[in-house]
């Protein structure tokens, strides 16, 4: 194979799944934001 | 008189007339279409500035002036990604996280668009795509975002730059007719027809505020080059959650992005010059940019039919398709899809969940790019 579609191979293929990583963690974040800040401490 | 007969002798040259033709669909597509009319409306013009022959808005004119100050430096996308950031509201996301996957997943068609240029460009005559970086420059189309394509483009390809962000607004346009078909033959009517319950929970005014300024934090850390992109698009949406600076919140939203929409379109219109927009390569990126979008939508269904596999309780397919970035269109037209096969059924706080995840998921794709294509 061309190294150059090689590359883009290597490149696409890694920036899609740290697309995942990135947004798995954005997921952790909002999951653990939400439990200890919920709503009614708003009130408080 | 020399001067005076020059630009009726420069109107012999075909392409003159060719790109006044492309500047006047802009114009048309704008006002009778009204396809993205704010920034179609400015190129299509910016494209009849740049065509005359020896105008004085190119040149050295002022067009070039705001290019050089605008686009060459990647200011403009950045301000309008202030812009787009103040009219956010993250809160569907926040109250349905696991949306965040459908804007990951809808990603898929830049990175197949990426694979598909660099196939294309080593088809022998074909030129204007030579290695990586072009090729990612025409990926990235995929990201269903203007300003993302303009940055990532400005940077790799700034010969590409034009039939690039023409071909990314058209189709941000085109989603209501790009979308529905390849949606129809990936998914079938009971599952078009699947309910989805709205998240019952409200999230708290500090989460969203903490939201904007962890995220720019984690996503600048892991990829360093994206904090321009999030940065400036998490500072708008901070501008909007404070509650404390409404003015600029509004100013944000309104005048400054209007204001850069302005020169923005009007000086990626002026980078159409007949000599480099009207050229195979063009056309070949017009194709590739409908194949990034097709596979985009693919992308996101097709992951949702996944996860299907493993839930009890389903999720609308379509759902997955709303993970690219044009907001808020492609909730829109997924919410009429669903209407269409049962009234009674209401996923828009999904699909809007999952529309701003893309948004995200788009600029961290490009952040992604550019710091991992050498």
């Amino acid at each position: 194979m061309d190294a150059v579609v090689g590359e883009g191979l290597r490149v696409s293929g890694l920036s899609y799944a740290l697309i995942f990583v990135v947004l798995g963690i954005f997921y952790g974040l909002i999951k653990l934001l939400l439990k200890i800040l919920p709503p009614r401490d708003e009130s408080a | 008189m020399t001067d005076l007969l020059r630009g009726i002798v420069g109107m012999s040259d075909w392409r003159v007339w060719a790109m006044f033709g492309v500047g006047l669909a802009l114009i048309w597509l704008a006002v009778k279409k009204e396809y993205e009319p704010n920034l179609l409306l400015p190129m299509g013009f910016g494209c009849l500035l740049a065509n005359i022959p020896f105008s004085s808005a190119v040149g050295g004119g002022f067009l070039d002036v705001l290019f050089k100050g605008g686009i060459t430096t990647e200011l403009f996308p950045i301000l309008i990604f202030i812009g787009i950031g103040a009219m956010i509201d993250f809160g569907p996301l926040l109250q349905d996280p696991e949306m965040l996957f459908f804007g990951a997943a809808a990603q898929f068609g830049i990175f197949f668009t990426i694979i598909l240029a660099l196939l294309v460009g080593r088809i022998p005559g074909v030129t204007g795509i030579p290695g990586l970086k072009e090729a990612a420059a025409i990926g990235i189309i995929g990201a269903a975002d203007g300003p993302t394509s303009i940055y990532v483009a400005a940077r790799f390809a700034p010969a590409l730059l034009a039939p690039i962000t023409v071909a990314a607004y058209s189709y941000m346009s085109l989603v209501p007719i790009i979308q529905p078909p390849i949606i129809r033959m990936l998914t079938t009517r009971e599952e078009r027809m699947i309910h989805m319950e709205n998240p019952e929970h409200e999230v708290s005014k500090t989460v969203k505020v903490i939201f904007p300024i962890a995220v720019t934090l984690i996503a600048g850390i892991i990829a360093p080059m994206s904090v321009a992109l999030i940065g400036s698009l998490m500072f708008g949406n901070l501008l909007r959650e404070s509650g404390v600076t409404e003015r600029l919140s509004k100013t944000a939203q309104n005048e400054l992005s209007s204001l850069v929409t302005i020169l923005l379109g009007i000086t990626i219109g002026s980078s159409m010059g007949g000599k480099q927009f009207l050229n195979p390569t063009t056309l070949l990126i017009i194709g590739m940019g409908l194949i990034a979008f097709v596979f985009d939508t693919a992308g996101g269904v097709l992951f949702a039919k996944l996860i299907n596999l493993f839930r009890k309780r389903k999720i609308n397919p379509m759902i997955g398709a709303c993970g690219i970035s044009a907001f808020p269109m492609s909730a829109r037209v997924i919410q009429k899809m669903a209407q269409q096969e049962d009234g009674s059924n209401f996923i828009i706080m999904h699909a809007v969940g999952a529309n701003v995840a893309g948004q995200i998921a788009s600029i961290i794709a490009g952040g992604l790019i550019l710091a991992l294509v050498r």
